[in-house]
Order: C-alpha cells, then structure tokens, then sequence
C-alpha cells in the first residue's frame, strides 16, 4: 500500500479582508503556515511605524537614515514607502496624548489627509494611550479619509461604539477590535461589533500583544486557540484577520531600551532591539497574525524573509 | 470538534395544519413552520410526509423545491418511509447547502434505504432497530453493527450515518432511560455520529413539562457523546440549553453573548 499523506481537514476559513484599495489580508482555511494541508491564504503582510511628532530614544541608525524627514509626518512615509517597501503604513498620534502636547482630533485629520494623499500604500491609523481620546481622533481623522478602507487602531471595550459607529459605519473604514490577551473578551468584542451593525469585511482584530518574556506565552495559545476556533469550530466571529502592532510592545520594554553603558554585558543596544522586535514578530506570525507593525528596517528585512522562505 | 447539529421537526404531517397543506399543495403554512424554525436557529428542517402511499413520489419533489427556493441555505432531511418517495425527493434536491439526510434506514425492513443514500450522495439516519422497540443494549449495538456492516459493503461513508438508539418515552419506560443514554456513550465511543427524536422522550406529558424534559435530556446525552437531534426549535429553553452545553463540552468558545448567536 503506498503512503498517503494524511492532511488536516478544518472546517472554518479567515475572511479576506482588503486594507486600502487592494492589499488583501485572511483567506487561509489552514493553521498558520500550514501550506501542506491546503489553502494558506494571503501571505502575511507587514507595514512601518510612522509618527505625527518627531521621535525620541529611536534607534541611531533609523534616525540617521531618515534625517530630517522624520519632522515631516508626509515626508517621513514617502521615503518609507520609495526605500523600505513596506506594504503598509501605520501612522501613529503620539502627539497627540495629552501630556505629548495634546494634539487636536481636527490637527490629526488634517495630518493623516496629508500622509494619504502623498503615498500609494494603505494607512493602518494608531491613536495615543487615551482611549477616550482615540474615541475623538477616529471619529475626525476617519471622516477625512472616509471610504478609504484604512484600518484604525483599535476599538476596545471602553470605546467600541463611538469608534465603530464612526470608523466602520459613517465613514468606510476599518475597525480593530483590541482585546487585552482575553480569549473571551477577543470574541464578545467581535460580536458586540458585528451587533452594532460594523460589517464583517470591515473588521480586523487585534487579540493583544506583548513582547517576548512579558507575557508572550500567553499571547501565543491565545492566538493558537483563536485560530482553532475559527478553524476547526468555524466560529464565523472569529474569522477575521488578525493585526499586531509588535513594535509599540518591543521598543519599550528594558531589553530593547537600557542603553549600553548601563548593561554592557547585554551588548549592543539597537542590535537588541532589532532581536526582540524579530522574535516578537515570528512568534505572533507562526501563531496566526496575519499583519505586523514594525519599525526597524532590518526586521522589515528579515521578517518578510521569514515569511517567503515558509510560503514559496 | 464540531458543533452540535440540530434538525427541526415541526414540518409533520401529524400536524393537522401541514397535513392539510401538504394534501392541498398550499405552501404558505409550510414556507411558515420552515421560517419559524430557520429563525430559531435550527441546522437541518425534517419534512415528514407520512407514508404517501397514493402521491409520495410526487408530493416529495414538491416540498423538496418549495423549501429550497425559500432556504436555499438550509439542507433538509426527507422522512418517510416511501423508498420511492425519498429517492423522487432526492432527484431534485440540490445539496449546496448540505447534503441530505434520510430518515430513516434501520436493521429490518427499511435497511434499503442505506443503498439509496449511497447511489444520491446522502446522509442517512440508522434506526438502531428492526421490529418495534429493541429491548435492550446489546440488541441495539447488534441493529447498529448490522447497518454499519451493510454501510460499509455498499459503499456508504461511516461519517454519514447518524445512528439513532431510538429515545423512548418517560412517562412509561422510565427504567429504560439510562439504558438509551448508555446506548449513545457506546456508539459514540465507536466513533460514530449519533442522533435521536427528543420529543420521543416527553411524549405523552403535560405540556409545560416537555420542554424541560427534552432539554434536560439532551443535555445528558450530549455529556453522552449526542452530535445531533430532532427537535422543536422553537423551544427556547431547549435551545439555551444545547448552547450551554457546547460551550461546557468545549464545542464553541465562550464569550458573554453566546445564547445570541
């Protein structure tokens, strides 16, 4: 009897979701990377860290690289965009937490209208540490971009109907239900989402990351069950691609930011920094993201490298 | 895992409302029952025409059409014991939204219908029994072992047979209830996927009773290893309890809104 190689047949499949005009996300009906049992979907895709204020503690040889670009939010993603080739953007409102200089929801639009108008590629839209204020910023800044199919980082418990309502309903864009590392939480999130009226193919989720040693096992068997639940229990509220802003978790964490004269025996800071952001990023990515934010071009690299040599 | 499928039975000519309609081929109170329950929630609509000796084979297609072009998402599951109906049924069911089910082959007089779900691509529901009630495990685990034998040699697959250990009526075969719920552990440990008539159970009993029984009874056979039931729908608190009791088994993930999915 000749061998037969068994595959694992799942009832379930990710939705497929398009960010901007055609960067298409999900669609895989197989456990992450899975090309042997069938469909893989979409390859994971993976955008750049921009932000609306210049940036303090980057790494020295991103700042170098980018110059004096980054006092230039525009300026700063045209060149991501020629250089890096990312396949998205995400541009990031720190500035506009309140103790960063409080940035107006009115300025946000008007900045994120810039960016939009001076690239190709997708916008993913993060807010500042306030969810109250994210509430606000959405609201302007999906209006100024309205139907264009943008992603925006996150809804969360506290404020899912303002930002769905306004994101996903009134203006055609993208809501990501974040969650904090809850399994159950992921999925209610979804459904009271989906209750409010947002359309599936106008959701994406974020089930909650961490860097690697801060959680991270955790992250990764929520994500694994996540997916199984999509899957093998094909729970249709939980067919949504997945997206993880890795780089907001690794740049802070102690590893990537205590400097070299403070632990010599650690070595080169940035080269830290790059690792962490890695294996943050391979980790979430063999457990089922379907999209990483990163913001070294180094990980870029070898993160998409990554993804290539496991999808031909 | 999958989920626990349920297959709603209030398309029955035991009704006088769908007898009527069914002789008079007037489709609103059937497209009604049929809504009613797809509403509810239910998997698969059980359309029981009865015998139809005279009409079967042509009274079989013309339900069959009239609920696909309504609920073309919701497979059906033909009843009658009419071979020839069934297979008339089948001729015009379109199996995109699932294949059909027939209800039902079993050990003794009806055990043709197996070969029937083979030549149409069905699934077929196993009576564990040939004549009457079986009178105890051993006899139903012998129907079932004879109509996977017979299965297996006409070519049908194991995963499409639901095997029914036939649920008896508590009011009168009290003692008898453990014993079916063991019969389900058994076949279910054979790997097999099972199924069975709730309102078999509380047949017979006061009305505000039965739901009750039936929904505390499937909660224990589904813990018995239970994929399937014929069942009202429109029972709520039955319903509740077969989402309750996936989310116990590990079925379907839980988060606080599950009852309103």
């Amino acid at each position: 009897m000749t061998y037969k190689k068994p595959v694992q047949k799942l009832a379930g499949k990710i939705r497929e979701i398009t960010l901007g005009e055609n960067l298409k996300l999900g669609g895989e009906s197989v456990l992450p990377f899975y090309s042997f049992d069938g469909d893989t979907g979409h390859k994971p895709v993976i955008g750049m860290e921009i932000w609306d204020v210049h940036p303090e503690n980057w790494p020295t040889t991103v700042m170098e690289e980018l110059g004096d670009r980054v006092r230039n939010p525009v300026e700063w993603a045209k060149f991501c965009e020629e250089k890096y080739k990312p396949d998205f953007l995400c541009l990031r409102f720190v500035g506009a937490n309140p103790d960063m200089g409080d940035r107006t929801p009115e300025e946000c639009a008007q900045i994120a209208k810039e960016v939009a108008e001076a690239v190709t590629l997708p916008l993913v839209i993060a807010g500042c540490d306030s969810n109250e204020k994210n509430g606000k910023i959405f609201t302007k800044v999906a209006e100024a971009l309205a139907d264009k199919n943008f992603a925006f980082l996150s809804a969360v418990e506290s404020n899912y109907k303002e930002v769905g309502a306004a994101v996903g309903l009134a203006y055609g864009n993208i809501v990501v239900a974040e969650s904090s590392v809850d399994l159950n939480l992921a999925k209610q999130l979804n459904i009271l989402l989906m209750q409010l009226g947002v359309k599936p193919e106008k959701m994406l989720m974020n089930p909650g990351c961490s860097a690697v040693g801060y959680g991270y096992e955790y992250v990764i068997t929520t994500l694994d069950r996540i997916r199984l639940a999509a899957l093998d229990q094909n729970d249709a509220t939980l067919q949504l691609p997945i997206i993880m802003p890795v780089s907001f978790e690794t740049w802070k964490v102690k590893e990537s930011a205590a400097s070299v004269e403070d632990v010599p025996e650690w070595g080169d800071q940035e080269e830290r920094g790059i690792a962490m952001e890695i294996s943050t990023s391979v980790g979430i990515l063999a457990a089922g993201a379907n999209a990483v934010v990163l913001r070294h071009p180094r990980s870029l690299e070898v993160v998409r490298e990554f993804i290539n040599s496991l999808i031909q | 895992m999958a989920r626990f499928m349920t297959i709603g039975e209030r398309i029955h000519v035991i009704s006088p409302v769908i007898r009527k309609a069914l002789q008079e081929r007037d489709p609103a109170p059937i497209l009604e029952r049929a809504r009613e329950q797809v509403e509810a929630g239910a998997h698969y609509l059980d359309v029981n025409i009865g015998p139809a000796e005279r009409d079967g084979e042509e009274l079989m297609p013309w339900v069959v059409k009239l609920l696909q072009s309504e609920f073309p998402d919701t497979p059906l599951c033909l009843d009658t014991a009419n071979t020839k109906a069934i297979e008339a049924g089948l001729k015009v069911y379109d199996p995109k939204p699932g294949k059909a089910i027939i209800n039902s082959a079993d050990a003794g007089a009806r055990i043709g219908m197996l070969e029937v779900a083979a030549e149409y691509g069905a699934m077929v529901i196993g009576l564990c029994a040939k004549e009457g009630i079986p009178r105890d495990n051993d006899e139903r685990i012998a129907y079932c072992t004879e109509i996977l034998d017979r299965a297996m040699a006409v070519g049908l697959n194991p995963e499409d047979i639901l095997f029914d250990p036939l649920f008896v009526v508590v009011k009168g075969m009290q003692e008898k209830q453990q014993e079916v719920l063991e019969a389900v552990r058994q076949i279910s440990e054979m790997g097999l996927k099972t199924t069975g008539g709730l309102s078999n159970v509380s047949n017979g009993c006061p009305r505000n009773l039965r739901g009750l029984i039936e929904a505390v009874f499937c909660s224990m056979a589904i813990q018995c290893g239970l994929t399937s039931a014929i069942i009202n729908p429109c029972n709520k608190l039955l319903m509740d309890v077969i989402k309750t009791s996936e989310v116990i088994k590990g079925w379907n993930l839980y988060c606080d809104s599950y009852l309103e999915l």
